[in-house]
């Protein structure tokens, strides 16, 4: 066969695969087996990104329930706090009030007493004059105006008292 | 552009008169295996010397090589794994190979071990198709006939002998499709075992005087598809550029039979427009030739692993 088209040419043959079996192992150690990986780990790392991405989401929300939750609880301990810090003022006020109250009550009987007693004593003071005034107004009446009579009956009197148990 | 320098390279071609199948035939067909660029001794009988189709094959490898790991090593040099150029080009081809072609044939259990070879097949076949819609060759010719006048042995005149599309010589594409076959039986071997895969080449469970007659037909088969990819390709890429060629002789046809002015007349009304139009068709042609190429060997690859009956 004459034609250049249709020629058998084992050594291109040859050459042609041991080029493409040389390019073939090159490639596979240089080229594509890097790149192959890199693609693959690359894969794995947007697809780890993309599940921590959703993780994160899910905790961001979580977290969010959470303080909103702690802020709820916060709210309604503040109030109980006030509520009850309000009622023990209430009464605390209430306490000292009676506390007031009595003392001032015993003020006002030991007061009360102690004029009484003042009072009695004076009472008591005034009799004792007014017996030794009256005596010393009696026995100056008693100077003037006894009679000799008088005088002797008295007198009479007295003895007799004193003669009565002689009998 | 790559149409007119076919012309510029035909017409210094052109003495005497215009034998249009002898220049087309010299423009697709690899250099004279008697005229090798560098002459080797002979093995076993079998001439190693290397022609422009050899020299072609290794700056084809080499390009592809150099381009693949210096892009793939820039790559990975970062900090931050960011793809960026050419890089995000080849990750488009790699993921493309990859999810299109090897893990539907091959399955997610195979699928690395098949992309490197697939990938191989993809880039090689598609930068040699695609080396020769470039004339390259041809423009060194312009240059060595006005400036450098070599003589008519020196290696750059040689160089300009033959096409520069090893694809389109049909001993690259059989290398090629037995690449594709090895890896079939590799394929088989692995996945079932040695012996089982042999078995595997016909269907289990038959009436048995079936088998005389299924056996020669699968075996046939097993050749059958290899040669198919070897043709198909060859012819696919031998073609475009005999019809560019065919194109652009007109030319030279009418110049001969009706004087120069008409047969540049013809060439810029007709051959120049004509022949860039095919070009850009062959564009398509080389991506497409590629792609059938390997995507029908790792079909191939696939039915070895995944025996279907």
């Amino acid at each position: 066969m004459d034609n250049p088209l249709l020629r058998p040419d084992p050594g291109l043959f040859i050459w042609t695969i041991l080029t493409f079996l040389v390019l073939l192992t090159a490639l596979a150690k240089f080229g594509w087996g890097p790149l192959l990986r890199a693609l693959e780990s690359r894969q794995q790392a947007i697809r780890q990104s993309l599940d921590d991405a959703a993780q994160a989401k899910l905790e961001l929300e979580r977290v969010q329930q959470e303080s909103l939750q702690i802020i709820r609880q916060a709210r309604v301990e503040a109030e109980s706090i006030i509520a009850s810090s309000r009622s023990d003022a209430e009464r605390l006020r209430e306490e000292m009030k009676q506390k007031a109250r009595a003392e001032a009550s015993a003020v006002v009987k030991n007061a009360e007493r102690q004029i009484q007693l003042e009072a009695e004593r004076a009472v008591q003071q005034i009799r004792h004059e007014a017996v030794d005034l009256s005596v010393m107004i009696a026995s100056k009446l008693l100077q003037r105006n006894l009679t000799k009579e008088d005088n002797d009956r008295l007198i009479e009197e007295a003895l007799r008292q004193v003669d009565i148990p002689r009998h | 552009m790559l149409a007119q320098e076919h012309v510029e390279h035909a017409a210094t071609e052109v003495a005497g008169s215009f034998n249009a199948g002898e220049v087309i035939i010299e423009h697709v067909s690899n250099s004279g295996i008697d005229h090798p660029l560098i002459q080797l001794p002979k093995v076993l009988g079998i001439d190693f010397s290397v022609t422009k189709h050899v020299l072609m094959l290794w700056l084809v490898a080499a390009t592809v090589f150099v381009v693949v790991t210096w892009t793939v090593r820039r790559y990975l040099k970062q900090d931050r794994l960011v793809p960026s150029g050419f890089m995000n080009g080849l990750e488009l081809v790699v993921e493309f190979v990859r999810d299109s072609i090897v893990l539907p044939n091959v399955g997610k259990k195979w699928v690395l071990i098949w992309t490197p070879l697939i990938l191989t097949l993809f880039v090689f076949i598609l930068c040699s198709n695609a080396v020769g819609l470039i004339p390259i060759f041809e423009a060194v010719g312009i240059l060595d006939r006005a400036v450098l006048h070599t003589g008519q042995e020196s290696l750059l005149n040689r160089l300009i002998h033959g096409g520069s599309t090893t694809t389109g010589n049909f001993n690259v594409t059989a290398a090629l499709a037995t690449i594709t076959f090895g890896s079939i039986i590799i394929a088989g071997a692995r996945a079932h075992g040695f012996v089982k895969h042999w078995k595997n080449i016909v269907p289990h469970g038959l009436h048995w005087a079936i088998y005389p007659l299924l056996i020669p037909i699968e075996v046939l088969g097993m050749f059958v598809r290899p040669f198919a990819l070897t043709m198909r390709l060859a012819a696919n890429m031998t073609g475009g550029h005999i019809a560019i060629l065919t194109i652009l002789s007109f030319v030279f046809i009418f110049a001969e039979k009706f004087g120069g002015p008409i047969g540049l007349g013809v060439g810029f009304g007709l051959s120049v427009p004509l022949a860039a139009l095919i070009s850009a068709l062959e564009v398509i042609v080389v991506l497409v030739q590629a792609y059938v190429f390997t995507l029908l060997s790792a079909v191939f690859i696939g039915m070895a692993i995944h025996v279907h009956h």
